[in-house]
């Protein structure tokens, strides 16, 4: 294919990746919007508003969302750095069976797991709670940040190490110095990745949060049930916003080509 | 089967990744074997790829037995090509792998299967035929890869850098395998490679590229002899340049009147002369020196000898034994003195 | 330190949090599955939950309808990612990264939402066709949401997991494959016989990879169904929800074996995605 069918198949594919966003711009600044108009008739505040309305429960079920999202990203990221390392910076036996045990909240749906550990947390006054549902975001997200890591470190030889220990640093210091400023990259990478699967996180707050824990998905899943498509347009591009400022970050920050380890499951930001 | 190839004026420019070519402009007679040198990055795998068709040319000419192909696409080139890596399809057999270029051009598959095995005895790979490409070894893939491009008889074997891959000893024994097999079959050849040495074991000619620009484009032994440029002197090792000015048959040097073996007009230039051609001995060009460094490098031993006003590299053999600091007498024999344009 | 110890040491907070949250969850959900929920005083051990799932239409039904779900979503985006990949291979920067990433960040919610909001009887689908005299009023447009062939969670799934999978076809033509392909140009091979005898040899194992995950997860997963999806006969992981939430504890165990099943089924799809995985691995 030539050059000019390929820009025509690009602008194709990117209008229908744009297609969904739509309705939702549109919706969300409508004020009336009836049947067989293509366009939105009048226009309204309304549903901008409603986003940041004071007492409105958008602003602390946004704040829920990221107060959870960063508490996981920070937690996981500081379990998944250890197992990253000991899994793609060491030989040893076993190794296989632990990454497929590490890899399968990833696989299996969360739903039978999250089910089986309610019944505990409901014991240990955990259900219910922001930091029970803290607790449950994570099972899919420490997969990520510990394969993540894991390519980050697979990629290490050592050697910058070895360099340092004959120039007089102990074990600690070159770990400091110089394989932790080495892995920072992979390390956000990492963390903003568990932060996105964590504010995406649907079901595992509904079965674990009950409710009570109320964040962006819950009222947006709500709205989308109901009736008033300017208010769910409105919470779905704030839902989205995250998502969108981390790909920008992520095309300034990267190369193009070269992302997250190249270990992205289907849909599991979501 | 063996054809002529004929570069007018090839240019390649803005082609994204792939290095410029300005002008090229050579001749390859049939049957034989040229290979295209340069430094990574100075266009000679450009150069291939547009003789292969896998590159347009931005302007010029690419004539194969005189009739110009840049309209045709690689497939109907037939001009085979053997890549850096060996690039086996990993899906098929070795056997199967040497048929392909057969099959594609609607031969049996039990004829294409005969003459894979008959190529693979070519390269010293009978008996592998079965076996998966990933169980072979890299020399052993080249071999398989060569015997591929082979089996087809393309009017054109393009080969880029083949044996880069390979470390030293089985680089040596693909030489000899492709100077064999270019005999036998005849196959009118362009070899790239960044590696001087094996250029001049290889080719018939020696097509040196800078900058996308050719140099020069002469035999092996003229890139020694005769080197057109002080550029071309150095990529080939030279290191003896020695400023001076013409005037009836010598040169009035910092070392003193050089005699010079032919006649050079009459001004400013510059002399060149190979370390291994300088001699230990009195006579005519010769001059005092004293040796300021030496190194043993095995079968020779290079030193630095320090002049009147400039520095020379000699290799000498290693029963001359000078040490550091020694007042020597050396000669640049007048036939082996070069001038460069 | 030790080596083994250290390498302990370092996994140790990982299985941890993995082994107690998921791994531990999943045996709960097991034994419960088993009819043992000695919160609500049942402490035998049967497989009465499974016998009865297994004999009632209800189940049968939605694991259909959870078959046609993923199986269509796959298919349909693995159609239509090869094809895209193979359109877009040699258009590279910015704009195609976007092209590609964008859905894959974004929220199943999200998607959903939008999807619904084009394809929904009031839509802008709808709205053309008005616009157009195809359709006089709402009602007239097909329904495609709530509705018996799934269609707006099928265009969700595929919206979102078309660029995941022409992402790893795309990695697999950009790097050997487009190599290879000028190795058999320069053998004498056309643009079908290269497709068919080396592009698509060559791509197929990280294209059934690729779908083989995508299976799994469409296969497990909730929230898209749940709100895109009709309330009868509903996909297994909300069917397995219900029965959760069902006022009646003693619908616990049966919830729990339809839990138990789903695992089953998209771990049995995840072993074969792994091996198939490592493979592709061995082989560079």
């Amino acid at each position: 294919m030539g050059k000019k069918g390929g820009n025509l198949g690009l602008a194709f594919a990117a209008a229908l990746v744009a297609l969904p966003f739509v309705p939702l711009v549109l919706w969300a600044v409508a004020g009336e919007w009836r049947f067989p108009d293509l366009l939105p008739t009048a226009w309204s505040p309304r549903g901008v508003a409603h986003l940041v309305e004071p007492g409105g429960g958008v602003l602390g079920a946004t704040l829920n969302s990221l107060l959870i999202g960063l508490a996981t990203a920070a937690a996981s990221v500081a379990v998944g750095l250890p197992a990253g390392m000991a899994i793609g910076g060491y030989e040893w036996r076993f190794k296989g069976l632990v990454i497929f045990f590490v890899l399968l909240p990833i696989l299996v749906p969360p739903l039978a797991s999250t089910m089986g550990v309610h019944v505990t947390f409901i014991r240990l006054g955990l259900a219910d709670t922001v930091f029970g549902v803290f607790l449950v975001h994570l099972v899919p997200t420490v997969p990520y940040t510990a394969l993540i890591l894991a390519g980050v470190f697979s990629e290490r030889t050592g050697e910058l190490e070895e360099a340092a220990r004959t120039l007089g640093a102990s074990a600690w210091q070159a770990f400091l110095r110089v394989t932790l400023p080495g892995v920072l990259p992979g390390v956000a990478v990492a963390g903003l990745f568990a932060f996105l699967i964590s504010w995406g996180q649907y079901v595992l707050t509904l079965l674990i949060g009950g409710g009570s824990v109320v964040t962006l998905p819950m009222l947006l899943f709500s709205a989308a049930s109901g009736n008033d498509p300017v208010i769910t347009s409105a919470l779905a591009l704030a839902f989205a916003l995250p998502a969108v400022l981390a790909l920008v970050l992520a095309l300034r920050v990267l190369k193009p080509g070269e992302r997250a380890g190249g270990f992205v499951g289907p849909g599991k930001v979501s | 089967m063996s054809a002529r190839l004929e570069l007018e004026n090839v240019c390649h420019r803005y082609g994204g990744d792939e290095p410029a070519l300005e002008n090229l402009s050579l001749a390859v007679e049939p049957g034989e074997l040229v290979a295209l040198l340069g430094p990574s990055g100075c266009g000679k795998t450009t150069a291939l790829k547009v003789v292969a068709g896998l590159l347009r040319p931005t302007a010029g000419d690419v004539r194969v037995g005189g009739l110009s192909v840049v309209g045709t696409p690689p497939e109907r080139r037939e001009a085979a090509m053997v890549f850096q890596k060996p690039l086996l399809f990993p899906h098929m057999s070795v056997a199967q792998n040497v048929g392909f270029g057969l099959r594609m051009r609607g031969t049996r598959k039990e004829e294409a299967g005969r003459r894979a095995e008959e190529a693979l005895r070519r390269v010293q790979m009978d008996g592998f035929a079965g076996r998966s490409p990933e169980e072979l070894s890299g020399g052993q893939q080249q071999r398989v890869a060569l015997a591929r491009a082979l089996v087809t008889e393309p009017r054109l074997l393009l080969l880029d850098e083949p044996f880069s891959a390979l470390d030293a000893n089985l680089r040596e024994e693909m030489r000899e395998l492709v100077l064999r097999l270019q005999r036998e079959g005849g196959h009118t050849t362009v070899f790239v490679t960044h590696d001087q040495e094996e250029a001049v074991i290889l080719a018939g000619r020696i097509a040196l590229i800078f900058d996308g620009r050719l140099q020069m484009y002469d035999r092996p032994e003229a890139f020694y002899d005769r080197p057109a440029t002080r550029e071309v002197a150095r990529f080939f090792g030279a290191t003896n340049f020695i400023e001076g000015l013409a005037k009836n048959g010598s040169a009035h040097t910092p070392l003193g009147d050089l005699k010079l073996g032919r006649p050079a007009p009459p001004g400013a230039l510059t002399l060149t002369i190979r370390p291994e051609a300088v001699r230990l001995e009195g006579g005519e060009n010769s001059f005092r020196a004293r040796v300021i460094s030496a190194s043993y490098l095995g079968t020779q031993v290079h030193y630095e000898l320090q002049t009147a006003g400039t520095a020379l590299r000699a290799a000498l053999p290693p029963h001359v034994r000078l040490a550091v600091g020694d007042e020597v007498t050396a000669r640049l024999p007048a036939e082996s003195l070069w001038v460069l344009k | 330190m030790g080596g083994r110890l250290k390498i302990a040491l370092l996994l140790t907070p990982a299985l941890v949090v993995i082994g107690v949250l998921f791994a531990g969850g999943l045996v709960v959900a097991f034994v419960q599955s088993l009819g043992y929920v000695p919160a609500i005083g049942m402490t035998d051990l049967t497989l009465n939950a499974y016998r009865e799932i297994l004999s009632d239409e209800d189940f049968f039904d939605s694991l259909v309808l959870t078959l046609y779900v993923s199986g269509v979503s796959t298919g349909v985006a693995t159609v239509l990612a090869v094809v895209a990949a193979l359109a877009l291979r040699r258009s590279s920067g910015r704009v195609s990264a976007v092209v590609f990433q964008l859905p894959i960040t974004i929220p199943h919610l999200v998607a959903a939402v939008g999807i619904a909001l084009i394809v929904g009887q009031t839509g802008l689908g709808a709205r053309l066709a008005a616009l157009l005299g195809l359709v006089g009023e709402p009602g007239d447009f097909p329904a495609l949401l709530y509705d018996e062939y799934s269609v707006g969670i099928i265009l969700t799934y595929v919206w979102k997991e078309v660029p995941f999978i022409a992402l790893v076809v795309l990695a697999s033509l950009r790097g050997v494959a487009s190599e290879l392909e000028d190795v058999a140009r320069t053998l004498g091979a056309g643009a079908w016989q290269r497709f068919w005898y080396v592009v698509f040899p060559v791509i197929s194992p990280s294209v059934v990879a690729a779908s083989l995950l995508v299976f799994a997860f469409t296969f497990g997963a909730f929230e898209v169904p749940y709100l895109l999806g009709k309330s009868y006969p509903t996909i297994l992981p909300v069917m397995a929800y219900n029965e959760y939430r069902d006022i009646d504890l003693s619908a616990r165990p049966t919830a729990m074996a339809i839990n138990v099943l789903i695992a089953l089924i998209t771990g049995a799809v995840a072993a074969l995605y792994l091996r198939l995985a490592r493979n592709l691995g061995r082989r560079g």
